[in-house]
This record gives structure tokens, sequence and C-alpha cells, in this order.
């Protein structure tokens, strides 16, 4: 180990040099960053390089701005989009039209390019999220040549013409700073600078935000996301709405610097190549943005200017050292890791006392027969198989409870038709005292999984889902997210009451992760936990959305005779806050031991309900675990399981 | 009437390219989950392997059935080293890493192959030799000229030739099997690696084959034809449900078909936006296009 670490690889050289960047504060980073886009015009105003090179800077400027619009899409959402050339066009016709048909100035073009180029944005999302993610490419594809195509036929705008003589953003142009005369290219080089910093910090407090944890959470499992709490395709639409806005700044941007635009400037090739900057760059980065972007206009500038006589070459190569870039180096060249060292530190200790006096009803006085979730007469077919047939049963007020039941019972489907996952096709839930189905006329629609965790229902997975490539307290900050009241645009400018709703949704992601014992653990990765742990992670993750009712898939599945003590006392403890939990289990020395009551489902059927001593002698529940007396292989084969139940 | 047969026919010839095309995104779409950006390039390739061959080594004087086997055939071994080489080179070491590093190879690898065409043949359209000339079959003022029926035959066949591959083959049912479940087909003792390159090998074969008859048909080519031609094959691909192999036929004769009417009765201007008009409300519809089946997830 230590002579690997004292010849250390370029790689590995480069990837802790930028890992020692991206742990510099944010605005270290800020600073860094206009140090070193400031050199460019310097070294045009001292004469070591031209205009031309400036002009280059500015082109890389606006490819940031649309990548960090992308990133937001593609990085943060998980939603491939190969037309997002549609929105650069709209922003820029945007700004076009305002200015040379309407006569405003370009800053006033602005807020509108923006806002029609998000608007496009939910106008494509809203048919569109449903889609799986390979159909999603050629829908945005056909999206971004239907725009192309229209702007090509639309009279107003000139057709293929397109838009002329868009002015500058200033008049006089080129202006002059404290006297000193700037070029045509530098004072767009400076707005620039200004408008990726304006891009920069948005996108950096989005995905610190709720927002960027549910669009991570749902890029990273969307079922499991829409489980706990999120609301998957509203969180899509934004996602496709803040990338729309970020092209519509570009696009403004665009226009003016260009001065004249036409359709041809918004092919395809331009989608494909914002695509490749950001995941050259290393997808979710915002660091990784601005090197894609200035490696993507720079390399083919730079073969230009190398090999003049070989205008042809550019692209070329251009293709071979992105071929490159990717066959070494698939994460891109600053990837984005999620872990944090210390996720709590700086949470203020007064909180932290209210926090202590934080009142739980402590065992509370339930009235015995209390029904808090009422299922009847669920039933449910995959195809020709009836997973849940006629199956009707009562969980009372701060009770666990227990379902049991050989493989392929159809525990999961109840429990999966209860909370939503899967659309109920026969029966009744009332949950509280309400119904989980919307009425209307004669129609019943189920409430989506994250109305019923709005609800007060929340659950855990058979196999565990977490959000991976999230950090452990993330993870449960997206559980405890359904209380969270800031909006999105308070999110984009990071006001004071998102950031009172953020260190609240920070503290309860703490107090969970203390209750499951995983507080030290809680900045790394989630996958890079002990198995029991992750399972411990998702009851905290549930716990975080304030349940009234916890839902637990085989919690124990797994686990080691240790581990499940643990738990068994966790269950215990989560009941004496006030939780009703409902449990699958395979364990019978769990079950049996903390179990209120339990119901054993086979074949679809509930088979008994009753109270722990009395399924472990009811004949029917040993008639399905061991076979009839008649069939003596099945008794001799396992005879441990009789004495278990 | 007349006019809708006519459009008919014209359809039916560019809706056979397009399904040949679709055909080869859709195989690896089925096998590797990877939409091939460079495969529309391919057909490209094919179109100026047979150009180079006909023109450059003026095999157009040999007597024109035998010219046109020649280059296709020269133009199937061209498309087929190239794409198992592009497989083996950008793509086989990113398998199970990334599979956004692998869109972004290909799309890599489909500039590469526009810009080395680009500095090979230059930037200006190249003419296909007039091998066959516009004779056909008149009905009164309809007429399929017999190019179009030669060719949408020798489409047809093709297509009906692969789907009985990946039906009555070994290697075809191993195919198959490769695309429901890789980890449970190589515990069957399938070569994964082999079936892999064979799914490329018939995709370049069929991407050959329309490159050559849309130059001989079209009467010209050029560097960006594959992009044009591949969009519209992986767009006939989604249509059909893509992975799914006559679900890719059937959508590539329904472009064509759509094209071509809405060429005629309403305007060339609008086509590309009535084609992709129908694909995304087809999909709104059935989100797994016409023919796909849906994916079960186990929760």
């Amino acid at each position: 180990m230590v002579e690997l670490a004292s010849f250390p690889t370029l790689r590995s050289r480069m990837s802790a040099g930028w890992r020692r960047l991206s742990k510099l504060p944010f605005w270290a980073q800020i600073l860094i960053f206009v140090a070193i886009a400031s050199l460019v015009p310097i070294s045009q105003a001292i004469g070591v390089s031209t205009e031309y090179w400036t002009s280059i800077g500015v082109s890389v400027l606006t490819f940031a701005m649309l990548g960090m619009g992308l990133n937001i899409v593609v990085g943060y959402a998980g939603l491939l989009d190969l037309g997002y050339a549609a929105f650069f066009a709209i922003g820029a016709y945007t700004t076009a039209v305002m200015t040379v048909k309407l006569g405003y100035n370009f800053w006033l073009s602005i807020i509108p390019a923006i806002a029609i180029a998000g608007t496009a944005g939910a106008i494509l999302g809203y048919p569109t999220l449903r889609l799986r993610s390979d159909y999603l490419a050629i829908v945005t594809l056909g999206f971004g040549e239907i725009v192309r195509i229209m702007f090509t036929n639309w009279d107003y705008t000139d057709g293929p013409n397109g838009v002329w003589n868009i002015p500058a953003p200033l008049d006089p142009w080129p202006p002059s700073i404290a006297g000193i005369d700037l070029s045509n290219q530098s004072a767009f080089y400076i707005i620039g600078v200004g408008l990726v910093l304006v891009a920069i910090v948005g996108a950096h407090n989005l995905s610190l935000s709720r927002l960027g944890r549910r669009w991570l959470a749902v890029r990273e499992d969307e079922f499991a996301a829409e489980a706990v709490g999120v609301p998957v395709i509203r969180t899509k639409l934004l996602a496709y709405v803040m990338g729309g806005m970020w092209a519509g700044l570009a696009g403004a941007f665009f226009a003016s610097r260009v001065s004249a635009i036409n359709p041809s400037s918004f092919t395809f090739q331009l989608s494909a190549q914002v695509l490749v900057l950001i995941i050259i760059g290393g997808l979710g980065s915002l660091g990784g943005v601005l090197v894609g972007a200035t490696l993507v206009v720079g390399v083919p500038e730079l073969v230009r200017s190398a090999l003049p006589n070989v205008q042809q070459m550019r692209f070329l190569v251009f293709a071979v050292v992105l071929i490159l870039v990717m066959l070494f180096r698939p994460q891109g060249i600053w990837p984005h890791v999620r872990g944090r060292d210390a996720p709590f530190v700086g949470l203020e200790e007064e909180l932290e006392k209210k926090e202590a006096k934080r009142e739980f009803k402590v065992e509370p006085a339930f009235a015995p027969g209390e029904p808090i979730l009422k299922v009847s007469n669920l039933s449910h077919r995959f195809g020709g198989v009836l997973a849940v047939d006629d199956v009707s049963f009562e969980v009372y007020r701060g009770e666990i409870f227990s379902i049991i039941g050989p493989n392929g019972a159809g525990k999961t489907t109840v429990f999966n038709c209860v909370t939503g996952v899967q659309r109920r096709q026969r029966g009744e839930v009332e949950f509280n005292g309400q119904s989980l189905d919307r009425k209307w006329l004669r129609f019943r629609f189920p409430l989506r999984p994250h109305e019923v965790v709005k609800r007060g229902m929340a659950r855990t997975f058979q196999g565990i889902r977490l959000f991976k490539q999230m950090a452990v307290f993330e993870n449960v900050m997206v559980g405890a997210s359904v209380r969270e009241r800031s909006w999105p645009w308070q999110a984009l400018l990071h006001s004071p009451s998102e950031r009172r709703d953020q260190r609240r949704a920070l503290h309860e992601a703490r107090y969970w992760l203390r209750f499951v014992g995983l507080e030290g653990v809680a900045g790394r990765l989630a996958t890079q936990l002990p198995y029991a742990d992750q399972r411990r992670i998702e009851v905290a993750r549930a716990l975080a959305s304030e349940p009234i009712l916890l839902l637990l898939d085989e919690p124990a599945a797994g686990m080691n005779p240790t581990e499940k003590l643990d738990l068994m006392n966790m269950v215990k403890e989560v009941r004496k806050r006030g939780v009703t939990v409902v449990l699958i289990e395979h364990d019978m020395s769990v079950v049996m031991s903390i179990s209120d009551r339990v119901a054993v489902l086979d074949q679809g059927r509930l088979i008994a309900e009753g109270a722990p001593a009395q399924i472990q002698t009811n004949s029917r529940v040993i008639e399905a675990y061991l076979g009839r007396d008649e069939d003596e292989e099945a008794e001799t084969a396992e005879p441990g399981l009789g004495a278990r139940i | 009437m007349s006019y809708f047969i006519q459009y008919t026919i014209n359809g039916l010839t560019a809706g056979a390219f397009y399904a040949l095309v679709a055909l080869g995104y859709t195989i690896v779409y089925g096998i590797v989950r990877l939409i091939n950006f460079a495969h529309g390039d391919l057909t490209m390739v094919g179109a100026f392997a047979g150009w180079t061959i006909l023109v450059t080594f003026g095999l157009g004087r040999l007597p024109v059935a035998l010219a046109i086997a020649i280059a296709v055939a020269i133009a199937m071994v061209v498309t087929s080293v190239i794409n198992v080489g592009i497989l083996n080179f950008a793509y086989r070491p990113l398998f199970n890493k990334s599979l956004l590093a692998i869109l972004i190879t290909a799309l890599g690898m489909s500039v590469l192959l526009q810009n080395a065409a680009l500095n090979i043949f230059g930037a200006t359209i190249q003419p296909y030799p007039h091998l066959l000339g516009s004779a056909g079959v008149d009905f009164g003022n309809v007429r399929a000229s017999y190019t179009q029926i030669v060719f949408f035959s020798i489409s047809c066949a093709l297509m009906v030739a692969l789907y009985s591959f990946t039906q009555f083959t070994t290697i075809g049912v191993a195919m198959r099997a490769l695309a429901m479940d890789h980890d449970a087909a190589r515990l069957m003792g399938i070569n994964v690696d082999r079936v892999i390159a064979v799914a490329f090998v018939l995709g370049a074969i069929l991407a050959a084959a329309a490159g050559v008859m849309i130059g001989l048909y079209y009467t010209q080519i050029d560097f960006f034809l594959g992009f044009l031609v591949g969009l519209r094959a992986f767009t006939s691909a989604v249509l059909g449900g893509i992975g799914n192999i006559p679900g890719a036929m059937a959508g590539g004769l329904l472009i064509g078909l759509l094209e071509s009417y809405c060429a005629g009765y309403l305007s060339g201007r609008w086509q590309d936006v009535f084609v992709f008009g129908v694909l995304i409300t087809v999909l709104i519809v059935k989100p797994t296009g016409l023919f796909g089946e849906r994916v079960a997830e186990r929760m």
C-alpha cells in the first residue's frame, strides 16, 4: 500500500485534485472560477491573446449555461434528453422577437425567454414523463426536431433565414468600464460570466434543496421514491421546467451575442454536444460542466488553430478524444460524489435542545378494537394467478400486527395494494377513518403511493431499495421531505424560510438516524454500509415521514440473531412512540415474540387470525406450512419447523 | 385514388429501407440495451462502400445484377468489420460500467464515421450510377418501377431471413435468450460475447444492403445520409416497440407510408413534424410502442 501511494498515477492524482477542489466551500470555488475566467479578457487586454480566443471563451460560457440546465434534467433527475436544443432555440427566438420585432431591450427579454422556455419544458414533459427512459430519448429527440422545423416554417421570423440585427445588451456597444474601452467580445464575455454565475448558483441551490434530493431519489429508484412520499411525476416535470429555464437564459444570451439567428443553429448536433459535455465533465457535477464545456468547445478550436489546413479534421479529432475520455474515465473527468464527511456539524445547539424535549405519546392509550387500518374484501389478480383472494382484516391502533405465510402467499401484494403501489382491482382500504380511494361519480381512483405516505402510512421493502448514490442522511431526508413546505423558487434563491426548512429536515434525519443507531455513518454513501445497516436506514427513512402506521416487509431477512434482537427492540421502541406496526416476516421467533396479533395468508387467502398462541396451535396454519399428516415427506423434511411454530 | 396508390408504393419502398436499418437498432437494443447511434452512419458507410465498388473500381460496366451483388457483398463485409470493430473498441470495455458512457461513445462513433466520410469523400453530394432505369409496370396513372418492386422484394426477403434466423437457428435462439436474461443465458452455456458480435454483424449486413439500395434508388449520397436515415429508422424501431423484431419491420413500413402520404397530401416541409407527432401520440397511448411488451418489475 505504501509503495502504491508513493507512486500515484496521473489518474489518481487527478481525482485527488478534483476531490480537494470539491471540498472547498462553495464561495471559494466560485472565486476560483471567477479568477480563472478573468484571465481571458485580461490576456486579451495586455495583448497575450486575441479577440478570437475571447470569442471562443464566450462560446464556452454559452455551452456552460446550457450544460448547467441539461445537468439538472439528465444528471439530477436521470431523464435522458436528446432534444435540449429546442429550449435553447425557444429562448433565442423569444429574445430575437422581443428585441427586433417588438422593440424591447435585451435585458427585458431575458425573463420572458426563461419563462417561455420553462413552459415549453412543461409542455414536453407532461405527456411524456410516464415513458421509460429509452423511449424518452426518441421522444425528446423528436421534440427537438419538431421545434426546429416549426421555426423553419414560421413566416413571422422569416423561416429559414431567421432574425437579423438583434441588438447588443447595451447601447453604446462595446461599452467602457472605468474609462477603459472593452472590445466587442470582452464585453460579451463579462456579461456571460455574470450569467453563468447566476446559472451555477441557481443549480447549486437546487441540488442541495428538497427538490434536488427528490430528483436524485427519482433517478436512483423511481418506484421507491414514490413509495416514500415523492410525487414522482411532478418532480420530473419540475426537472424539465428548470432545464428549459436554463436553456432559455442561454438562448437569450446567444441571440444577442451572434446578433442573427436561424433554425440551423439548433440541430440535434447541438443537443448531442451539450449531452456530451455534461457526461465528459462528470454527470451531476457543476465543476464538471465547466470542464466539459471547455473541452467540447476548446478541442475543435485547438485543432483548427493547430492544423489550419485541415478544417474538416476538427470534429474527427473531437470524436476520437470523446471516445478515449469515455473509455478511460467513464464516470467523467470531475465526477460528482454525494457523500459528506460531517453532515450534522453546524446544526445549532438550540434546536438540539428543543429536539430533546420533543414529546411523543408514549404508550398511547388506545382503545382496544379501534381500527387504524381496515382492509375489506381485497382481491388482486396477476394474469391467471389470483395472488390475493378476498382478504379482509383490521389492524388496531397501537398494536404490532404480523402477516405470515409461505412464499407466494400474497403478503407483499397485500402491502402493495394497501399502499397504492399496485392499483387495487377489488376491495376497499380504510386508513385512519378515511378511505384510500378518491371517488368520482361511480369511479374509484386509489390514492397514489406518495399521497398515502402523506396520510401517515410509511413502508419498507422486501429487497432493500435505498437511493444508492446518495448519502445516508440524504436518504432519510427524502423520507422527511413530505413535511417540508418550501416552493421551488424558494429553493432556487435559497431563501431564509427554505434554509429553515432544510435545517429542520436535517434535524429530522439526525434524530431518526440516532434512533436506529447510525448517526455515525450519516455522511457515507448508502451502499457502503453492511446489509443489516441498510435495512435500518430504510426504517429510518420510513419513520422520517412521521407515520402513524409503519409497514415493514421482511425486516429481519438476512440478519444474524444479534441483529434480529436489535431489530425487535427497535420495533417495540417505534410502537412506544405511538406508531402502529404491521410486519411481514418469515422468522417465527421474531413474529411470535413481538406480535400482538398474527394473520396467516396461504395462496392468497386469509386462513387464520389471532394471538400468537392461537396461531401456533391452529391446525390450518400447521397444514399450510407442513402439509397434511398423510404427507409424510414434508414432515420428515423439515422436522424443526413444527417446534418453531 | 391513383395518387393514393402511387404514394403507397413509394412509401412502402422507402419504408422497407427504414425497416432494414431499424432491425439493426432493435437487435442490438434487445441484447445489450444500447441505442447504437452509430448504426445510421453504418448505412452511410455501406452506401459509400458500394459507391466505391461501382464507380471508382468501375464495376458498373458488368451486368447489372452481378455488379450490384458484388457491391452489396463487399459493402456488407466492410460494414461488418467496422461494426464489430466499434463493438470491441468502443462499447465492450464499457459494458457493465455505465450505459450513459456507452451512449456517449456511440454518439462519438457516429460523429467519427460522418467526419471520416467527410474527409475521404468530401462534403459534396456523390452521384450514384444510374444502373436501373425508370422502367416499370404501369396501371393507369400509377407506376411501380422495377427498382421499387425488386428492392422491396429483396428487403422483405432479408427481413424474413433474419426472422427465421432468430427463430430457427441455435445462435438465434441464444440471441433471444440473451435478450431476456444475460446471467441466465451465460449460466446455460451461451457464449455471450460471441452472440453479441453476431448481432452486430447481422445489423451491419442489413445496414449495408439498405445503404447500397438507398444509393441506387435515390441516385445520390452524402456523408450526412446516415443521420437522416438513422433517425427515421430509430423512430421506426421505437414505434414498433424497440427490441421487437416484427415490430421494427412494421414500424419501418409505417413510417415510410406516413412520410409518403404527408409529403403527398400535405407538404414535404411538415413531414418530420407529422412523423414525430404520430410517434409521440402512439407512445402516449401505448408507452411500449405498437408491439412492445410490458417489462415486468419485481417489487
